[in-house]
């Protein structure tokens, strides 16, 4: 608003005023934008700028920040595509055909030009029951392709955005057949990874209309961004938190094969889609962890580990890893026996995973070298003598706080005898006297003192293992020499009961009134 | 369905124990990987600056991480680990300007001042006057002695017997010895000495001190307590609080 008080020496003030509330909404937006694309960057949903035959006609915008108005004339624009798409559909006249197909391809190249594709306007003007029109059977390629591809980007951003995608889920699905083109097939796939990427409640519709079966056997061919797509969306569709999918997935024929298959290729980016599914396989159904571990996968994700160096490929296989450790005792007591090669390959690559600058790769190999602590004797006496133990000890150091606490549950487990039945697990007292030697006991009680209730936990577990275990009755002077005394203190008055009983009762167990008399 | 729990039987303690641990997919641990995914999946389409990337996964790290302060009574949350810890040293860490004792509130730190420091309270002890507060806030009781006082918050609270905020817990190994030392001196000397602590007196041991005292409530000059004998009784004032933000 302008100031008509405004005195002479203020040039412009409506000019100024005026630039100023500009200003201050192109920094709102800024702002807006900011939020926007930070979680359309973190969702496991996935634009297609280029198509999937990768001849995409339209040259991909450089500058995506849209301004108020570039942002109000794509609305618009898209609106009146709309509009065309409408009236294209309807008629029924010479060249029908080919109209449809370039008011489509109008329409799918304003939904691909930006970042943020405007698909509210697009949703407004009522797009999705022309699409779902043209996805009818016996349309053309061309047009059945263009449709496929609107309806992917409409789902690839909001929720309630993805949920408008309802009507078309049965075509979309159905296309997905051998009879289909490739690059049709494979653009359906896509529309429905965003569908699926979604949540749960899409999920359950995608499977219960029977999208699982058609998906899983593109999987099966050799090669093709076909292949690299359904893996892709299969990964969302099987992720759960129902494990049925991941069954069933598991027991289509052929597709354990193709796994296998797949993993062994130098086709690094295929190999990481299968990856995950191998992931969501192994985390979520027990059947199919049990059909994983019977066969080569292990020796292959082994074998991909030591060789590779991209982190998109590494994160997943390495999880991989880990589930098929964490969900079947079978894995350690059958297949990653101490003494078998295969065993030494494991913690020669979960010791070049904690050697990498990741942190995702630390803190997840930190956590399987804690589950194959926890196994048998013998795996504790070879991962306490191999190269990971000074690698361990220098994290509990230095590393940042979430790879700390998992490499605390290595160090502990390795400190521990396997759990038989009640009572107080024995101490593995030449472990634990050695490690508190090479200096680990300062980490634990620096965890003492997190705020984290799980690794307080852990830090006075540990301290108790200490107090009690290490020879000599030396315990106690370390943990007093670490500071240990005052960081259990600090729960004297703690609102977590567990750990305020924890630290008191070892407080006054080992430092009662009469400790340190005599000497 | 009160259960004495007796750590000193460690019957409860829970040792450690090594075990797998499996996590679902959706498993917060899973967080950070599953993220990473995304962004490097999307980054070459939507070539993100280095900055960019590090301002994400920082604002990923802050989301997943954000603390909760677990000290009775403060219901603070922060954003990260680092504000955390300046939160904590800034309310938790209330230190007793007299003998450098370390509270975790203001409040608690001033309760022991007035009953260990205080000569004042301790002449209203010897009268009788309930002196001892409950040291959970807002529960207003007040007690005789320290040991009615431990009783309630055993009881009515659910401390555990063993804990015990008179009592001076584990002071250095030089200062336990001096203490041993000067326990069995006292034993031989009667009279309330200059050598005096007044943190390791028992109820009894203070109140037989204090009823030497003259009457009147002004703070008597001519005794002094503990090794600051140059400052006499120093006045500590009650009132002092630090600020305190409750979130």
């Amino acid at each position: 608003m302008a100031d008509d008080s405004s005195t002479s020496h203020r040039r412009d003030p409506i000019k100024s005023s005026v630039g100023n509330v500009a200003a201050q909404r192109r920094r709102q937006n800024a702002v807006t934008v900011g939020k926007e694309r930070r979680e359309s960057l973190v969702r496991a949903k996935r634009l297609c700028r280029v198509g999937a035959t990768g001849d995409g006609d339209v040259p991909v915008e450089e500058n995506d920040m849209i301004t108020d108005e570039a942002g109000f004339l794509l609305d618009t624009q898209t609106s009146s595509a709309v509009e065309e798409l409408k009236s294209a559909v309807a008629y029924q006249g010479k060249g029908a055909m080919q109209k449809r197909v370039n008011t489509l391809r109008q329409l799918r190249r304003l939904l691909s030009k930006s970042e943020f594709p405007p698909v509210e306007a697009a949703l407004k003007a009522g797009a999705i029951p022309l699409l779902v029109q043209c996805l009818s059977f016996g349309s053309p390629d061309e047009q059945l392709l263009e449709a496929a591809w609107c309806l992917t980007n409409i789902a690839a951003g909001k929720p309630e955005e993805t949920k408008a995608l309802m009507p078309a889920l049965p075509l979309l699905i159905a296309h997905l057949g051998e009879k289909s083109s490739l690059p049709v097939a494979e653009q359906c796939a896509w529309a429905l990874g965003n569908v699926a990427g979604e949540g749960e409640e899409l999920r359950n519709v995608l499977l219960s209309q029977g999208a699982l079966p058609p998906l899983a056997r593109m999987m099966l061919p050799n090669k093709g961004s076909t292949v690299r797509t359904a893996a892709w969306a299969l990964s969302n569709l099987i992720k759960g938190p129902d494990p049925k999918a991941a069954t069933e997935l598991i027991k289509v024929d052929g597709v354990l094969d193709a796994i296998l298959r797949h993993l062994r290729k130098v086709d690094e980016e295929l190999a990481t889609e299968v990856a995950w599914v191998v992931v969501y396989l192994s985390a979520l159904s027990n059947f199919a962890t049990g059909v994983l571990v019977k066969s080569d996968v292990l020796q292959l994700l082994v074998e991909r580990l030591a060789t590779s160096n991209s982190l998109q490929l590494l994160i997943p296989v390495l999880r991989s890893l880990g589930n098929l450790v964490a969900a079947d005792s079978h894995t350690i007591s059958t297949v990653l026996v101490p003494g078998h090669e295969i065993t030494d390959g494991v913690i020669k690559v979960l010791v070049k995973c904690l050697k990498s600058d990741h942190r995702v790769l630390k803190k997840e190999a930190s956590w399987v070298l804690s589950n194959i602590a926890a196994g048998s004797i013998e795996h504790k006496q070879l991962i306490y003598s191999s190269e990971a133990v000074p690698l361990l000890l220098r994290l509990l150091s230095t590393a940042p706080f979430d790879i700390r606490k998992e490499v605390a549950y290595v160090l502990g487990n390795l400190c521990v005898a396997p759990t038989a039945g009640e009572g107080k697990p024995n101490l593995i007292e030449e472990h634990l006297a050695s490690l508190v030697q090479r200096g680990c006991l300062s980490g634990f009680i620096d965890l003492v003192r997190s705020a984290d209730i799980e690794a307080a936990r852990l830090g006075l577990q540990f301290t108790e293992l200490v107090l009690r275990g290490v020879p000599n009755g030396d315990g106690p002077k370390l943990v007093e020499q670490e500071d240990g005394i005052d960081a259990m203190e600090i729960y004297q008055f703690h609102e977590n009961e567990d750990l305020r009983n924890m630290a008191n009762g070892l407080v006054d167990k080992y430092f009662g009134e009469d400790y340190g008399i005599d000497e | 369905m009160a259960m004495v729990v007796d750590y000193k039987n460690d019957s409860s303690f829970p040792y450690w124990t090594s075990i797998r641990r499996r996590f679902e997919p959706d498993s917060p641990f899973f967080t950070s990987g599953n993220l990473e995914r995304e962004l490097l999946a999307k980054q070459v389409a939507l070539d993100l600056t280095e900055d960019e990337r590090n301002r994400l996964e920082k604002m990923i790290d802050n989301a997943a991480r954000g603390v909760c302060c677990l000290i009775v009574g403060c219901r603070a949350c922060l954003a990260s680990l680092e504000d955390f810890e300046d939160h904590y040293n800034a309310l938790h860490t209330a230190s007793c300007s007299v003998c450098s004792r370390v509270y975790t509130t203001s409040r608690l730190l001033s309760i022991h001042v007035s009953e260990a420091h205080d000569s004042f309270f301790q002449a209203k002890v010897a009268r009788g006057y309930a002196m001892y507060e409950c040291l959970v806030e807002g529960c207003g009781l007040k007690f005789k002695s320290d040991k009615g006082r431990q009783q309630h918050l055993v009881d009515k609270h659910k401390f555990p017997t063993s804990f015990d905020f008179f009592k001076k817990a584990h002071p250095s190994k030089k200062k336990r010895l001096k203490n041993q030392q000067k326990r069995r001196m006292h034993k031989k000397d009667e009279e309330a000495s200059s050598k005096m602590e007044v943190e390791n007196e028992t109820i009894d041991g203070l109140v037989s001190a204090v009823s030497k005292l003259s009457t009147s409530d002004s703070s008597p000059s001519n005794i002094s307590f503990g090794r600051r004998n140059a400052r006499g009784l120093t006045f500590v004032p009650l009132s002092v609080q630090p600020p305190r933000e409750k979130k």
